[in-house]
């Protein structure tokens, strides 16, 4: 038993590891990887909600009978690719933090933004289609 | 011989971890929001994504040491990315079938 004790606590005669060895990383830093990829991951299903939303709850746009799914469908594409996304870069990041190398940079912020005023750009083409018509 | 308190190999991850569940169990929800939206139209799919939001609960519970299996750490997360596929999935087959002259559950029901 009291072996068992002392090799569990043992991490006294261990240095600090070398920085370019492939090491576990701190648990915190591995941890706060992965509630920046469940934070994306909740981001893709608000997008999912939202797409479908758009299809299912609205009422149909007047004149534009292509309205709502030109716009729901690519807020639910765009919900599953920020998912496998986001699984990358936790990869990524996991793998530089392993290393003690400088984190890479995220794509993610700048596909969720290219998209979202993409979407907006087309609701409001969609809304003035459907007042002149 | 206490710790300094800021040195990171040795410091408690215990509030990382409670914010880490509670993560988890926000994701879960995200979930269970998907499914209730999905159950209004199509009830059959819509129950079985609500089902995934206690499954996805559940596996932010496993005790994971990255030490011992580096390899489970991820294939947890991957888990969360093919449900969030197919949850997707099943959001467009249901945005581009509903409504047409046969939905998923009258398809289930009869096919």
């Amino acid at each position: 038993m009291e072996e068992r004790g002392s090799a569990r606590d043992g991490h006294d005669d261990r240095g600090p590891a070398p920085a370019d060895a492939d090491t576990e990383p701190d648990a915190r830093y591995t941890l706060a990887n992965e509630r920046t990829f469940l934070a994306w991951n909740r981001t893709a299903l608000a997008l999912v909600v939202a797409g479908l939303g758009i299809v299912q709850l609205l009422p149909p746009f007047p004149g534009v009978p292509w309205g709502r799914h030109v716009l729901g469908v690519p807020l639910i594409v765009l919900g599953a690719t920020v998912s496998v996304a986001s699984y990358l870069e936790w990869q990524r990041t996991q793998a530089a933090l392993r290393r003690g190398a400088p984190l890479p940079r995220s794509v993610l912020p700048r596909v969720l933004v290219a998209t979202i005023a993409g979407i907006a750009v087309l609701s409001a083409v969609v809304l003035l289609v459907s007042a002149v018509r | 011989m206490p710790m300094p308190p800021d040195d990171p190999g040795d410091a408690d991850p215990g509030l990382a971890r409670e914010r880490t569940r509670l993560a988890w169990a926000r994701t879960a929800l995200g979930f269970a929001a998907v499914g209730a939206v999905i159950l209004k139209e199509e009830p059959a799919a819509g129950a079985i994504v609500m089902i995934t939001a206690p499954l996805i609960w559940a596996l932010g519970r496993l005790v994971i040491r990255p030490a011992a299996r580096p390899g489970l750490l991820a294939r947890r997360l991957l888990l969360v990315t093919a449900t969030v596929v197919t949850v997707a999935g099943v959001a467009l087959v249901i945005a581009l079938v509903a409504r047409a002259p046969a939905s998923l559950s009258q398809l289930l029901r009869h096919g």
